[in-house]
């Protein structure tokens, strides 16, 4: 549905998306995420016909972007919610999307039949003739995701759709997002969130200027330990260079009855079993319970337990320590910045 | 060219435009106000007849100070208040063309002042004539001159007030800024008029054609700058 081939955009000396190389399927839900100046506005704003491309080439929905003779077509098949609501302070919620289905060539009958669904379905209805103005903002951020939908589009690009929302208002318009994804939309989201990222998109890229890595959230963050793109999914631009080197986060939590030396040198010799295996930090002792750093649980978890048992160590549980998508996301692109926490640049 | 956009956008921002109050009695009330104030002065001055249409004349002219100074206003409102509320991208995210939004935005600039000038020229013309038959012996108005004044060079001048809007729109972020620039927007029908009542020309039909003509030239040079100015690239990266 979404095709980017190093699309590529600068202003100036600035260069603000690199070489972007990806393909979205179908109806599939696709986050990306990256700090502010990343190019991720840019990107939306370029696959919407918004502004131009200064190379590489992309086409979303059969249209091929950028094409002036299918500029319109294109803006036709996409809805978009941009950053900021954009909405018209003195027009009602049903006026404001009677107006963009209007321009969006939506026969009367289906305007009035989609005014209503979407209104009702984000609890908009009953304030559909009150002006915009009196909205609170998560009632704004509900319209402009109504205003984004009153074409009925195939695609959507949303950008930053919980931003600056109470818990309450983003929880609603997440929901929402949900909803989508089972009406098999094709869904570009942008965001910060990396919870919502996680709970809503199919798969995520990360990026800063140049898409670093991409995967579902799950094959990043397992991949972030060993330097390889959550899906192997090279082609689509993102070398996975970034998470190289990085330590791995994952590891094994095993709460024993009682922790003796003799059960830590077991654990701790179980997983150096492997002389070709990355280093990785010591095993470390809280209470009753070890953690002991792993590579791969599938394949070391039973030589762990089954040194653990042998040692005399009575095991109670055992739980596995995943690297959150954050921390993934913090650490791929630290390793892309340098040394530091991106967060704090 | 679709026209159903353009009308479109026309109509979402004249509903917008007429909600405000104060927008309403400068559309409605000063002109009429100005029709009855200048009839009521010619009734009462005792203007000599000779003096008569040169009077008639300037006053009809007077309007044209306020055609150039109201969609210059309206059209300052009309595009930096889209960039005020961000409400621009959505716009152009629309299937509607660059020159779609600027016509339809240009149409709901000039047709609302355009009409209450033509109301309140109108008025004028009429009780002007009521209260001047006697003295002049005929029917000053409809002349060619004031149809060519009303119907000709008030539009011209109020598209040149529009297109001198937009143009000042891309550089400033904020409305008032935006409609003090505009409001120099009246400075050529002000000085025409000024012109008038000095008598360094005359109002007849010849002045009236060379003035139209220059303001028809003036109106392609500002609308093919507001067209370069008013497109989503430059809107998206520059209007900030």
């Amino acid at each position: 549905m979404i095709t980017i081939d190093s699309l590529t955009r600068r202003f100036g000396d600035v260069t603000a998306v690199d070489s972007l190389t990806l393909t979205i399927g179908e109806g599939e839900v696709f986050g990306l995420l990256g700090p502010n100046g990343a190019g991720k506005t840019t990107t939306i704003r370029m696959l919407a016909g918004l502004i131009g491309k200064t190379a590489g080439d992309a086409w979303v929905a059969g249209c091929r972007v950028g094409d002036p003779a299918t500029a319109r077509q294109l803006r036709s098949l996409v809805g978009l919610m941009p950053e900021e609501a954009g909405l018209y302070p003195d027009l009602s919620a049903a006026r404001t999307l009677d107006f963009y289905g209007r321009l969006y060539q939506v026969s009367a009958a289906d305007r009035a039949e989609r005014t209503e669904r979407l209104l009702t379905m984000l609890d908009l209805w009953d304030r559909r003739d009150v002006r915009v103005r009196t909205f609170s903002k998560g009632m704004k951020q509900r319209l402009t995701i109504a205003r984004a939908l009153i074409n009925d589009p195939p695609v959507l690009f949303l950008d930053e759709p919980t931003a600056n929302l109470d818990p309450e208002g983003a929880k609603v318009v997440r929901d929402f997002l949900l909803r989508l994804r089972q009406e098999k939309r094709t869904i570009l989201l942008n965001t910060h969130q990396l919870a919502e990222a996680e709970r809503v998109c199919d798969r995520v890229g990360i990026m800063q200027t140049r898409l670093i890595a991409v995967g579902t959230p799950d094959a990043l963050r397992s991949a972030s330990g060993d330097g390889a793109t959550g899906d192997g999914a090279t082609g689509d631009g993102a070398t996975g260079d970034g998470a190289a080197g990085a330590a791995s986060a994952r590891a094994t939590a095993v709460q024993l009855a009682v922790v003796t030396d003799a059960v830590v040198a077991a654990a701790r010799n179980a997983v150096r079993a492997d002389p070709a295996a990355t280093p990785r930090a010591d095993v470390t002792v809280a209470g009753n319970t070890i953690t002991v750093p792993v590579d791969k649980p599938e394949s070391d978890n039973p030589g762990l337990i089954r040194a653990i048992v042998a040692a005399g160590g009575e095991i109670q549980f055992v739980t596995g320590i995943v690297p959150t998508l954050e921390e993934t996301y913090l650490k791929l692109l630290s390793s892309v910045n340098g040394a530091g926490d991106p967060a704090a640049r | 060219m679709n026209w159903q956009n353009v009308a479109t956008i026309a109509r979402k921002d004249m509903t917008i435009m007429l909600s405000r109050r104060a927008l309403r009695i400068a559309l409605v009330a000063l002109p009429l106000g100005l029709a009855v104030l200048f009839s009521t002065i010619i009734a009462r001055a005792s203007i000599p007849a000779d003096l008569l249409p040169r009077t008639l004349n300037s006053f009809l002219f007077f309007f044209m100070i306020y055609t150039g100074a109201l969609p210059a206003s309206i059209a300052s409102y009309s595009m930096v208040g889209e960039k005020v509320e961000r409400s621009l991208e959505p716009l152009l995210a629309t299937p509607a063309s660059d020159g779609e939004i600027l016509l339809g935005k240009g149409v709901a600039a000039l047709l609302p002042p355009l009409v209450a000038m033509w109301a309140g020229m109108v008025t004028l013309m009429v009780y002007c004539d009521a209260v001047t038959h006697s003295a002049l012996g005929y029917l000053y108005f409809p002349n060619w001159t004031a149809v060519l004044t009303v119907f000709c060079a008030a539009p011209l001048l109020a598209l040149m007030a529009v297109g001198f809007s937009v143009l000042c729109s891309a550089r400033v972020s904020e409305v008032r800024t935006a409609q003090q620039l505009g409001a120099l927007a009246a400075i050529p029908g002000a000085a025409i008029y000024i012109s008038l009542i000095t008598g360094a020309f005359t109002l007849d039909l010849a002045s009236i054609a060379v003035i139209c003509g220059i303001l028809a030239v003036l109106d392609t040079a500002l609308a093919l700058g507001a067209r370069a100015t008013f497109n989503r690239e430059e809107i998206l990266t520059r209007w900030a």
